[in-house]
């Protein structure tokens, strides 16, 4: 980054923060209306009874599930990119390790809010809050559902405050730099920051301890949710390579979404000299290690189902590949494994097109990963007199449309009055190509 | 006895810094403190800083939210002492995933309370003598002096290469 300087590098990022023009509003309002609809079709449900969506016997988990197991990875890469890529010292990951905590968070939230969904009686979800029950029953935490509650709750307090603490500094930058109202906000939002060396002797070991935290948590994280499957004795679930498997996915997909989120965060905010094309390399190579490990787990998973000569899991992967459902197995693994050995070709990771097309490839590919483990498991189970297929309905879509909106209309908000890359970690790579307490 | 008069340095390299404390170190000037835009370790390793204690307040948070994890499957197990497929009421490794859980939640709020009681957080009386520019590009030394000694600390600062700022002296910091 020769052309950058600390002074550059405020004055490009402080920009992105001036009042936003008509357009930018025209977006939000959009996303809003999406988000409206969303909400719309929620409240239908709710009102109506959890019929009105495809979910019935034997395939009760749709895309409620599909959709939390979706928004739940694609948070992963947030946690990867600001904590572990931290403790490995891989300074490219810091012009896009804002952008990828703010994705985190709003991931989760958004993931969060479907399991609220599914349970169509919305608000009996103390139910899975540790309180006794009107018959003083307590939550059972054998159960893998109360393992998921534990663990996306904590999920979304620690990569939030994760988020918060790492962006104090840059609250501290904006505040300095503004007037008026703003500069009242910014003064209260960094809580006195002033970068004294006091306060960086403590913030940076801080800081160090929750990248350290945040590692096993985001490993466990998505652990507890492939057990949410693998737990139950369903075929084509109960297996033990799902939590290696899921987080594998996870990664994958939420690096994916950081090339989506990126691309045009790049263009917009004129942010070439900061996330440049060698950062968006590093994230392709990235996607075509974690899908050759998506790869390996497919094959994996047929070579078990072979291996065990279980005629159930047999016929479960028989008809994944064959079945009603193959076009989704096809997309899979075509999306996932396949096109992002694209990214093997330098011309195709160092096009900004290619990039991008690959990266919504990859999300569209690990949508339907979910839909054929979780819609395919129990549609295709033991007796095949119980067997059934499912087909999400309009309020469904009118949801999942609704979370996408709701994503995409946080993040915006975020990118225009927040600063989207970090500016302290940025000067430290100028300075000397580290990290936070490197 | 007059207030002491307060001084910043205004420096746009860490070396330059380095070596200001330095020689701040062997003068009659009070050092005060260092605001930087982003941590250094050669001004922290100049500085001779202990090590912070933030990690006691990880360590404690984690060693109260393994317990409260472990306590709060054990307990709602036990309000229902009925053995179902033989399965022990208290059953530790599922039981693994709520403590692992609670524990890496204790040991964050931990770190949490440790970074604010640590560095003295959310506070308004870090803005005493302090200049903006340093959350940018500069590098701020602040020292005090005598009254008598305010010109020798202004031309000690320049000859370090640095920009000066003097500061009116503040008598009541303001506090949030």
């Amino acid at each position: 980054m020769p052309r950058l300087t600390f002074t550059s590098l405020d004055q490009t990022i402080l920009n992105t923060l001036t009042p936003p023009k008509r357009y930018y509003w025209g977006i939000v309002f959009l996303l809003f209306l999406g988000v409206m609809l969303g909400a719309s079709c929620w409240a239908y449900q709710i009102f109506t009874g959890i019929g009105v969506g495809g979910q019935n016997n034997p395939v009760a988990w749709g895309t409620y599930l599909i959709n939390f197991v979706f928004w739940v990875g694609i948070a992963h890469s947030g946690t990867l990119i600001s904590a572990i890529l931290h403790l490995f010292r891989a300074g490219w990951r810091n012009p896009i390790a804002r952008a990828a905590e703010t994705m985190t968070v709003f991931a989760v939230c958004v993931a969060g809010l479907f399991p609220f969904i599914h349970l169509g009686r919305a608000w009996q979800v103390y139910y899975m809050l540790p309180l006794p029950n009107q018959r003083l029953l307590w939550p059972n935490f054998l159960s893998p559902l109360m393992f998921d509650v534990i663990a996306i709750s904590t999920y979304l307090t620690v990569s939030s405050l994760f988020w918060y603490t790492g962006m104090l500094p840059d609250l501290a930058a904006v505040r300095d730099r503004s007037t008026g109202t703003r500069h009242k906000i910014f003064k209260y939002l960094s809580f006195g920051w002033t970068g004294a060396h006091e306060q960086w002797r403590h913030y940076t070991r801080g800081y160090l301890f929750f990248a350290a935290l945040a590692t096993p948590l985001v490993i466990s994280v998505h652990s507890v949710v492939s057990w949410d499957f693998a737990l139950g004795i369903v075929p084509g679930w109960h297996t033990t390579i799902f939590a290696p498997y899921f987080v594998a996915g996870a990664i994958h997909s939420g690096l994916a979404m950081v090339l989506t989120l990126m691309i045009p965060l790049r263009k917009l905010f004129k942010y070439e000299d900061i996330i440049t094309i060698e950062v968006l390399q590093n994230v392709a190579k990235t996607i075509v290690l974690t899908g050759l490990i998506v790869g390996l787990a497919y094959g994996t998973e047929y070579f078990i189902a072979w291996y065990s000569h279980n005629s159930i899991e047999m016929e479960q992967f028989r008809w994944r590949a064959l079945g009603d459902y193959r076009w989704g197995f096809f997309f899979m693994v075509l999306c996932n494994t396949l096109v992002p050995l694209l990214f093997l070709f330098r011309k195709v990771r160092t096009t900004i097109v290619s990039l991008f097309v690959i990266s919504l490839i990859v999300n569209f590919g690990m949508w339907w990963e979910r839909f054929v483990i979780i819609a395919g498991g129990v549609a295709h189970g033991f007796a095949p007199h119980a067997w059934g297929l499912y087909a999400p309905t309009m309020i469904e879509y009118g949801i999942m449309l609704g979370a996408f909106c709701l994503f995409f209309f946080l993040f915006v908000l975020f990118a225009k009055h927040l600063p989207s890359v970090s500016m302290t970690e940025m000067k430290e790579t100028i300075a000397e190509g580290a990290g936070h307490a490197a | 006895m007059p207030p002491k008069r307060h001084i910043m340095g205004l420096f746009k390299s860490e070396d330059k810094v380095v070596a200001a404390i330095n020689a701040l170190k062997q003068s009659s000037y009070e050092f005060i403190r260092v605001n930087t835009p982003i941590p250094s370790h050669k001004i922290m390793d100049a500085l001779k800083l202990k090590s912070s204690q933030v990690g006691w307040f990880t360590l404690c948070g984690g060693i109260l939210g393994f317990i409260a994890g472990f306590a709060l499957a054990i307990f709602t197990a036990t309000r229902w002492n009925l053995i179902v497929s033989g399965k022990p009421i208290i059953a530790i490794i599922p039981f693994v995933v709520v403590g692992f859980e609670v524990t890496i939640l204790g040991a964050v709020f931990g770190n949490v309370i440790g970074l604010l009681t640590q560095t003295r957080l959310p506070s308004f009386r870090w803005f005493k003598y302090y200049d903006a520019r340093c959350s940018g590009e500069h590098f701020g030394v602040l020292a005090a002096c005598e009254p008598m000694q305010e010109d020798g600390l202004k031309d000690f600062f320049q000859e370090q290469g640095a920009e000066v700022r003097i500061f009116e002296t503040i008598k009541e910091s303001p506090q949030l």
